[in-house]
C-alpha cells in the first residue's frame, strides 16, 4: 500500500509539469486537446493567488538590499602650460546607496573618493546624503539632506552624467568645478495649471555645503542660504522638447555681506521617437549673473554664461562643442573664455569614453590649450537620471 | 415643447458626459498594449494614456517630465514590470507624488504578476549584455499571457472602482473568449509552419516563438543590448547557409541595414515584426498584434 502510494505520488509530480511541455507537442497532433491544455494552465494560473506563483516560479535578485553602484572616472590629460603637462589619475569614484525607506519615502547616499591633485590622495566625502517624500499631498515632494541645488541645469548632475568632460566654465568660477552643494531643505510643487504642460516650483534653505564654493559660504551668522528654480517644460512634438527655467539664489559671501545670482536655463532636445538610441540632438544655454556685496557700500556684478549643442552621429558615437564666458563673482575685470570640442564613445550604458580638446583664453594670465581623455565605468543598479 | 425635450436631452447627455469624465479611473501605461487591454477591460470607465509608443524600443523610453504630470494625476498605473523599465519608470514614479501608483500602492498594477517567465537566469553577470535578472520580459507577445494580464488589470479596476466590478468582469470574460477563439486560428495559421528556424535581431521573441512553434537559432545581436558586429553577422551568415535559414525577424525601433546585410548573403528575407500595438497602421489592437506578426510571418514562410 506505502509502495503504492509512493508511485503515484511519483507519478502525480512527474505529470504536473506535462502540460506546459505537451502543450508544444501537440500543436501537431490536435489543436483542439492544444487549446484545452491551454485552457487549463490559464485557469489554473488566475485561480491560483500571487503566493503560488512565488512557490512556482522564483524571481532571481528580488531582496531589500538598497541599489548600490559604483562610478569610476578615470582621466588622462594634456595641459600646454605649466611644468607638469601630463597627467593621468583616477580623479573619482562615486559610491551611490539609493532605496525606498518605506512607502512614503526613498533615501540616496553618495560618498565620493576624489583625487587631491596636491596631494595625490584620494579623499572621501559625502556629497549627498537625502530624504525624499513619495507621497506628500498637493504635488508636493520634500528633500532634506545635503544635496545639489536646483540652479539651473547642470549645477544639479553628478561629473560623471555630463557629456563634456569638465563641467562649463560658468558653473566652475560662479561655485565650483563639481558645482555647488547644499545642506538644508528642499521643497518641489508641481504647479497646476490649465494647459496641463509641466512647471515645477522649487524652494530651498539651508546652508552652502562645506566645499569650497566660489560664491557663497557657511557663514559665521544666521544668514542662510535661499535657492529658488521655476522649470517650465514642453513637448513640442514626440520627437522634440524644450525647457525654460529661472533659478535665484541669495546666502552669505566670503566677506561678510550678502550674495545674490540670477539665472537662465534653456534646453532643445531632439530625438527621434522610433531610432531613439541611434540619433539624438542637444541644445542646452545658461546664463548667469552674479551680484556680490564686498564692502558696506559697494557691489561687484559679473557674467557668465555657456552654450552647448551635442549630437549623435550614430549609436555609440556623439559630437559635441561648447562655448564659455565666465567672469568672477566678487573680481572685477576677470574672465576666461573656454571653446571645447568634443568627441564621445559609449560602447554600452556603462563605459563612456570622451575626448575633449579646450581652448582656454584668460585676460589675467596666458591662453593655453587642454587635451583630456575621461574613462567612465560603472558597475551595479545606478537609476535613471532626471531627463 | 420639441425644442425643449430636444434641449433638455443634449443638455441630459453633457452632464451625463461630465458626470462620466469625473467618475472614471485615470489610469497611465508604460505600453500600448496595456492601454489597449485596460480600455477593453475598463470600457467607458476608464482614462487610458500610454507612456511608450508602438514603435519605440520600449528599454529606452526618456522619462519626460510630461509624463509626470500624467502620472501625478493617476489612479492606475500599469507597467509590464520585471526590469523592462527599469531606466526610466523608477525616475518618472519618485517624481509623481503619488502614493497611489507607488510599487506596492492600490494603483500600482504588475502586469507580469502570475505569468509564467522564460530564460530566467540562474546567474546574472553583466558581460552577457543586457540580462533581464527575473527572466525575459517580453511575456505580452504571447497572447496567452493577455488573459494573465488582463486578470490583473481586472482585479486592480475591480477593486478601485467596485461599483462596476461586473462590467469589468464581464468584459474580462468577453476578452478571454475572443482570445481562445483567435488563438485556435492563429495556431491553425502557423501549424505548417511547427519547427521552422528562424533567426532574430533582439531577444525579445521567446515567448512569440514557444507559443507558435518557431524555432529562434541565433541573433543578429552577439549579446542582448549590443549591436551587431561583423563576426556575428558574419557567425549568422554561415548558420543561415549551413541550414538553410531564410527568415531574420527584427523590430520597428532597429535600423535594417545589418539585417538586409545578412538577409542578401542568404537569399533570405527580413520580416519586420511588430512589437506593440501601434507599431504600425495596421496594429490597432491586441488582436491586430498577433493577426499582423502571423500573418506576416505565414506569408514570408510560404
Amino acid at each position: 500500500m506505502l509502495l503504492y502510494k509512493f508511485v503515484l505520488r511519483v507519478l502525480c509530480c512527474l505529470a504536473l509539469p506535462f502540460p506546459l511541455f505537451a502543450q508544444q507537442d501537440s500543436l501537431a497532433t490536435s489543436d483542439s486537446l492544444l487549446i484545452k491544455q491551454l485552457e487549463q494552465e490559464m485557469l489554473k494560473q488566475t485561480e491560483t493567488t500571487q503566493t503560488l506563483s512565488s512557490q512556482t516560479q522564483s524571481r532571481s535578485g528580488i531582496s531589500t538590499n538598497p541599489d548600490m553602484s559604483v562610478i569610476g572616472d578615470f582621466r588622462t590629460a594634456y595641459t600646454g602650460i605649466g611644468k607638469r603637462k601630463i597627467e593621468t589619475y583616477l580623479n573619482e569614484v562615486e559610491f551611490q546607496i539609493v532605496s525606498v525607506v518605506d512607502p512614503y519615502a526613498r533615501a540616496e547616499f553618495l560618498f565620493s573618493f576624489g583625487k587631491d591633485l596636491t596631494t595625490g590622495d584620494h579623499e572621501i566625502e559625502l556629497e549627498v546624503g537625502t530624504l525624499t517624500s513619495l507621497s506628500l499631498p498637493y504635488q508636493l515632494q520634500v528633500t532634506l539632506g545635503k544635496f545639489k541645488p536646483v540652479f539651473g541645469k547642470v549645477n544639479t548632475l553628478h561629473p560623471h552624467y555630463f557629456d563634456f568632460v569638465e563641467f562649463p566654465q560658468t558653473i566652475n568660477n560662479f561655485f565650483d568645478a563639481e558645482g555647488m552643494f547644499m545642506e538644508g531643505i528642499s521643497a518641489s510643487w508641481l504647479v497646476s495649471n490649465p494647459f496641463d504642460f509641466y512647471q515645477e516650483l522649487v524652494l530651498e534653505i539651508g546652508r552652502a555645503g562645506s566645499q569650497p564654493n566660489a560664491s557663497f559660504v557657511q557663514g559665521g551668522n544666521d544668514n542662510l542660504l535661499y535657492s529658488s528654480h521655476l522649470k517650465n517644460f514642453f513637448d513640442l512634438s514626440d520627437n522634440s522638447t524644450f525647457e525654460f527655467g529661472i533659478s535665484g539664489m541669495t546666502g552669505p559671501n566670503a566677506f561678510g555681506f550678502i550674495s545674490a545670482i540670477g539665472g537662465i536655463d534653456v534646453t532643445y532636445k531632439w530625438k527621434p521617437i522610433q531610432f531613439n538610441t541611434y540619433h539624438s540632438f542637444i541644445w542646452q544655454t545658461e546664463a548667469m549673473i552674479s551680484n556680490v556685496r564686498d564692502t558696506i557700500n559697494s557691489n561687484i556684478q559679473s557674467y557668465g554664461f555657456y552654450s552647448l549643442m551635442e549630437y549623435q552621429i550614430e549609436k555609440r558615437l556623439f559630437l559635441g562643442s561648447k562655448f564659455d564666458y565666465a567672469e568672477f563673482p566678487g573680481i572685477n575685470n576677470q574672465y576666461d573664455k573656454v571653446t571645447s570640442l568634443l568627441l564621445r564613445l559609449q560602447p554600452t550604458e556603462f563605459q563612456i569614453l570622451a575626448l575633449e580638446l579646450r581652448n582656454i583664453q584668460r585676460n589675467y594670465a596666458s591662453d593655453y590649450n587642454q587635451i583630456l581623455l575621461r574613462f567612465i565605468f560603472g558597475i551595479g543598479t545606478h537609476g535613471a537620471h532626471t531627463y | 415643447m420639441k425644442n425643449f425635450i430636444k434641449q433638455l436631452f443634449v443638455g441630459l447627455t453633457i452632464l451625463f458626459s461630465i458626470q462620466q469624465c469625473f467618475s472614471q479611473l485615470k489610469v497611465v501605461t508604460t505600453l500600448p498594449d496595456l492601454k489597449n487591454i485596460t480600455e477593453v477591460i475598463g470600457g467607458a470607465q476608464v482614462d487610458v494614456f500610454a507612456i511608450a509608443t508602438g514603435y519605440q524600443n520600449p528599454h529606452f523610453v526618456d522619462p519626460k517630465p510630461s509624463y509626470i504630470i500624467k502620472l501625478s494625476k493617476a489612479d492606475v498605473f500599469v507597467t509590464v514590470g520585471l526590469d523592462l523599465e527599469t531606466g526610466w519608470v523608477p525616475a518618472l514614479i519618485n517624481s509623481a507624488r503619488n502614493a497611489k501608483i507607488q510599487k506596492g500602492g492600490e494603483g500600482y498594477v504588475d502586469a507580469s504578476t502570475n505569468v509564467s517567465l522564460q530564460q530566467v537566469p540562474s546567474s546574472v553577470n553583466r558581460s552577457e549584455g543586457d540580462i533581464h535578472i527575473y527572466g525575459n520580459p517580453h511575456y505580452w507577445l504571447d497572447p496567452l499571457n493577455g488573459k494573465i494580464i488582463a486578470q490583473n488589470i481586472c482585479n486592480t479596476l475591480s477593486k478601485l472602482d467596485a461599483e462596476h466590478r461586473t462590467v469589468f468582469e464581464t468584459n474580462l470574460k468577453n476578452f478571454n473568449a475572443k482570445i481562445d477563439a483567435k488563438i485556435q486560428e492563429w495556431m491553425q495559421k502557423m501549424q505548417p509552419f511547427k519547427g521552422t528556424k528562424i533567426i532574430a535581431y533582439h531577444n525579445e521573441w521567446v515567448y512569440f516563438e514557444t507559443r507558435f512553434g518557431l524555432q529562434i537559432m541565433d541573433f543578429l545581436e552577439p549579446k542582448p543590448g549590443i549591436p551587431p558586429s561583423p563576426n556575428q553577422l558574419a557567425k549568422v551568415i554561415g548558420e543561415m547557409k549551413r541550414d538553410n535559414l531564410k527568415i531574420i525577424i527584427s523590430s520597428p525601433y532597429f535600423t535594417t541595414e545589418s539585417a538586409e546585410l545578412v538577409a542578401r548573403n542568404v537569399n533570405g528575407k527580413v520580416v519586420t515584426f511588430a512589437t506593440s500595438v501601434g507599431a504600425n497602421d495596421n496594429v490597432k489592437s491586441y488582436f491586430d498584434l498577433f493577426d499582423y506578426n502571423v500573418n506576416l510571418i505565414v506569408n514570408a514562410l510560404k
